[in-house]
C-alpha cells in the first residue's frame, strides 16, 4: 500500500497532489473508523468493510462517487463490487478486490472413498452433499471442515448466508428493515437444519481444534474462501479441485470485501477521487494489490494479467461473482445483525433447536431496529 | 502553624490546581457528556443529530431481556467469584505463609496466572474445555475420564458456560488476592498466635479468633476489590464463548461493548455505562458501610 501511495504521489507531485496514509496500527480499525466519525475526523478518503457501506451511507459520511467515474469505466468492475457500493441507487464505494467462498476438495481422498465430485462448475445439490459426505464417514475419513473456531463473526455472515439464500430465504427485509418473520421464517428453519444434520451427523467438527484440517490432510472438502487458494495449490498441487456451494434450491454465493469510500465532509473531494482512481486501476492499484493478497481482482480488464483465472481453482471465484454471488444484506443494522446471526450459527451447530434460536436472535434484532428507526417513522 | 505551614497552606489550591485540572478534562468532562448523552437519542456516527429524550434510555434498559440477561449473568458470576476467590487465597496465603524460603517458589506459582495475559489464558482454557473426542480432547474432560465421568461440553453447555468462566477466573485471579492475604497475614505479631496457642487454642480456633479478626480490614479490601473485578467481568467470556450459548455468558461490559460499536446507540450505551458505574459504586459503598457498623 505504501508503494501504491509512494507511485501516487510521484505522478501527481507536479499538480500539487499528496496523500497521506494512515494506517490505524492493530485491530479494531472499524472501532476506530466509527470513533473518527463522531468526532468529525474522517480522512478525506478511508477504506470501509463492504456490509458497512450502508450505515456510512445512511449516517451521512460519505459522499456519492458516481460523478467521478464514466459509464465505461464502472462498467469494467464486476457488478458485485458495484451492488456492495450502492445505496439508494447511488454509488459510494468501490473497491480493489471481491471475494468467493467455495468448497475445496482433495481429489485423492474423494476417490478412495468413491465419491465423484460434480463435472464441470457444476454444484452438488444439497442432497448429494450430504451423501458424499456420509461415504466419506463411512470410508474412515473426516469429510469437511466448516471453521467453526473461527474468532470473527463475519466468518459465519459470509460464509453461511448462501445456505439462507439457497433455500430461498434471507436475513432482513431490507427496505422495511424487517427481521420478524424473516430471519426465523420456514424457509430458513428448513436450511439451517439442513446445515446443522452436517454437525449432528459428525461431518464436520462443532469443535475444531486445528484451523487448517484441509491442508494438514485430516479432512477431505473445505467450505473456504478464497483467501486460503494459494496455500492449498501449494500444498495439494493436482489434488486440489474446488467446487461451488451445495444447493438447496438456487445457487448462492457470497461476495464482498474492504472498499474506499469519500468522506462528505472531505476537503478535496476531486483529490480524493483522483486517489480512488488510483487505487482501482489495473495497473496502479488492482495489479499490485491482488499480487499481494490474493483476492479476487475488482475489474474484469484486470483479469488478463492473473492467467491463473483460466484455471482451477480461480475460474471459478470470477464466474460466481459474475452470475450468482450476492452481497451480505444491505441495512443499516447490519453489524447488529450479523453478530446476532453468528451467535445463533454457533449455538445451532452445537445442537440448539433451530426454530426457537432463530426467533431469540430475530427477537434482539428487531428490538434493537426499532429503538433505532421507530416503525412509524418508516416509509 | 509556623511561617512556612502557613505561606505552604496558602499556596496549597495553587499545587493542587494541575491535578484538578487533569481530573476535570480526563473525569468529570467525558462523566458528564456521558451523562448528557444518556438522556438522548444519540447515534455514535452523527452524534449532532441528537434527540433529548429523557429517561426513555434507562426505562428501556430495565426492560430490555438482553440487558437484564447481561446483568443476571454478571451478578451470577460476581457472587461465584467472590467467596470462592476470597476464601482460596484466604486458605493458599495460610499455607505459604512460611519462612522457609523453599516454599517462596509456590508463591510465584499461584501469582504467574496473574501476570499473564488475559487474553492468552483465555485461548489456554479453551483448549483445556475442548469437549472433542479423541486426541484434541481437552485436559479437562480428560481428568474426568481418568475419574470415570462422562465429558462435557464445558463452554457450549447453557448450565456449565458461566461456572466453567467462573472457574477459571478464580485460578486466574487468586494469586494477587493470596499475596495480598499473605502481606497482612505477615502484619499479625507472632506473639500473639503463640500467645493463643500458649492458652491451648488449635488451629481453627487460631484461625477464627486470632487470624481473622487481625485481617478485618485486609478481607474488607480484598472482598471489595474482587466485587469490582468480577463486575467488570469481559474478555474471559468474549475470547471463550461470544456471550454464547444464548446470551449465558454475556456480560454488562460486553453488553455496552456492543450498544456501541455495533448498535451504535451512543444515548442508549451511556445509558448503560452509568447504570454499570452507579450499581458497582452502590456496592462498594454498601460493603464500606456494612464494615465500618461492626467496627463499631
Amino acid at each position: 500500500m505504501q508503494q501504491i501511495a509512494a507511485a501516487f504521489n510521484a505522478a501527481h507531485a507536479k499538480e500539487g497532489l499528496h496523500a497521506e496514509l494512515t494506517f490505524f496500527p492493530d485491530f479494531q480499525y472499524t472501532e476506530k473508523l466509527a470513533v473518527a466519525a463522531a468526532a468529525h475526523d474522517l480522512p478525506d478518503v478511508f477504506d470501509l468493510d463492504g456490509p458497512l457501506v450502508t450505515r456510512f451511507a445512511d449516517a451521512g459520511l460519505i459522499a456519492p462517487i458516481g460523478e467521478w467515474f464514466t459509464a465505461d469505466e464502472l462498467a469494467d468492475f464486476l457488478p458485485t463490487i458495484r451492488a456492495q457500493g450502492t445505496v439508494h441507487d447511488h454509488l459510494y464505494t468501490l473497491g480493489a478486490f471481491d471475494s468467493a467462498a467455495v468448497i475445496y476438495y482433495d481429489r485423492a481422498m474423494l476417490a478412495a472413498a468413491g465419491v465423484n465430485p460434480p463435472a464441470g462448475q457444476k454444484a452438488w445439490t444439497w442432497a448429494e452433499f450430504v451423501a458424499a459426505c456420509a461415504r466419506l464417514k463411512a470410508a474412515g475419513m473426516e469429510p469437511l471442515a466448516l471453521h467453526l473456531d473461527e474468532s470473527s463473526d463475519e466468518w459465519f455472515t459470509y460464509a453461511f448466508s448462501p445456505v439462507i439464500w439457497s433455500g430461498g430465504g434471507r436475513l432482513i427485509e431490507p427496505q422495511t428493515s424487517r427481521v420478524r418473520g424473516v430471519l426465523a421464517s420456514a424457509a430458513n428453519i428448513r436450511s439451517l437444519s439442513a446445515w446443522q444434520e452436517l454437525f449432528r451427523r459428525g461431518f464436520a467438527a462443532a469443535d475444531p481444534v486445528d484451523p487448517d484440517p484441509f491442508g494438514n490432510g485430516k479432512v477431505a472438502m473445505d467450505w473456504n474462501g478464497h483467501w486460503v487458494a494459494r496455500s492449498h495449490l501449494r500444498r495439494k498441487g493436482d489434488r486440489l479441485g474446488v467446487m461451488p456451494l451445495p444447493v438447496l434450491e438456487t445457487p448462492a454465493a457470497p461476495c464482498g470485501s474492504w472498499c474506499w469510500a469519500i468522506s462528505a465532509r472531505a476537503r478535496h473531494p476531486a483529490a480524493a477521487a483522483r486517489w480512488l482512481h488510483w487505487v482501482t486501476a489495473d495497473a496502479t492499484g488492482i495489479i499490485p494489490i491482488v499480487r499481494a493478497n490474493g483476492a479476487v481482482p475488482a475489474r474484469r480488464s484486470a483479469f488478463a494479467a492473473f492467467p491463473e483465472y483460466a484455471g482451477s481453482p480461480y475460474r471459478l471465484f470470477r464466474i460466481q461473482l459474475e452470475t450468482v454471488a450476492q452481497t451480505r444484506p444491505r441495512t443499516p443494522f447490519y453489524a447488529t445483525l450479523t453478530q446476532r446471526f453468528a451467535a445463533a450459527l454457533r449455538d445451532i451447530a452445537h445442537g440448539a433447536d433451530v426454530a426457537a434460536r432463530l426467533h431469540a436472535a430475530e427477537d434482539e434484532v428487531q428490538r434493537v431496529i426499532d429503538r433505532r428507526e421507530p416503525p412509524e417513522a418508516r416509509q | 502553624m509556623t511561617a512556612w505551614q502557613k505561606s505552604f497552606s496558602r499556596r496549597a489550591p495553587l499545587l493542587l490546581l494541575p491535578a484538578l485540572g487533569l481530573l476535570a478534562v480526563f473525569v468529570v468532562w467525558p462523566l458528564a457528556r456521558a451523562a448528557y448523552w444518556s438522556f438522548t437519542s444519540a447515534d455514535l456516527l452523527a452524534p449532532e443529530r441528537a434527540r433529548w429524550i429523557g429517561w426513555d434510555n434507562y426505562s428501556d434498559l430495565l426492560g430490555d431481556p438482553r440487558f437484564r440477561q447481561a446483568f443476571g449473568n454478571t451478578a451470577i458470576f460476581a457472587l461465584l467469584i467472590v467467596p470462592i476467590q476470597t476464601a482460596a487465597a484466604f486458605l493458599l496465603a495460610l499455607w505459604i505463609n512460611r519462612p522457609e524460603p523453599a516454599w517462596r517458589w509456590l508463591r510465584t506459582v499461584f501469582f504467574l496466572p496473574t501476570i499473564v495475559a488475559m487474553p492468552v489464558l483465555a485461548v489456554v482454557w479453551t483448549v483445556l474445555y475442548q469437549p472433542a473426542e479423541g486426541t484434541e480432547m481437552g485436559l479437562v474432560n480428560a481428568a474426568l475420564g481418568l475419574a470415570g465421568l462422562a465429558p462435557r461440553a464445558w463452554l457450549r453447555d447453557p448450565h456449565l458456560a458461566l461456572p466453567a468462566i467462573a472457574a477459571m477466573s478464580v485460578w486466574q485471579g487468586v494469586g494477587l488476592q493470596m499475596m495480598v492475604f499473605l502481606a497482612g497475614l505477615q502484619g499479625i505479631p507472632r506473639e500473639q498466635l503463640e500467645a493463643a496457642r500458649m492458652d491451648g487454642a488449635g488451629p481453627l480456633q487460631r484461625v477464627f479468633h486470632v487470624i481473622l479478626p487481625g485481617l478485618r480490614n485486609t478481607v474488607i479490601f480484598v472482598v471489595t476489590v474482587t466485587t469490582i473485578l468480577a463486575f467488570r467481568l469481559f474478555v474471559q467470556p468474549y475470547l471463550m464463548t461470544r456471550g454464547g450459548p444464548g446470551n449465558r455468558t454475556l456480560s454488562l461490559v460486553q453488553s455496552i461493548y456492543e450498544t456501541t460499536f455495533l448498535n451504535q446507540d451512543l444515548g442508549r450505551a451511556c445509558a448503560e455505562a452509568l447504570l454499570f458505574l452507579g450499581w458497582v459504586a452502590l456496592l462498594t459503598w454498601l460493603q464500606r458501610t456494612a464494615a465500618r457498623e461492626e467496627r463499631a
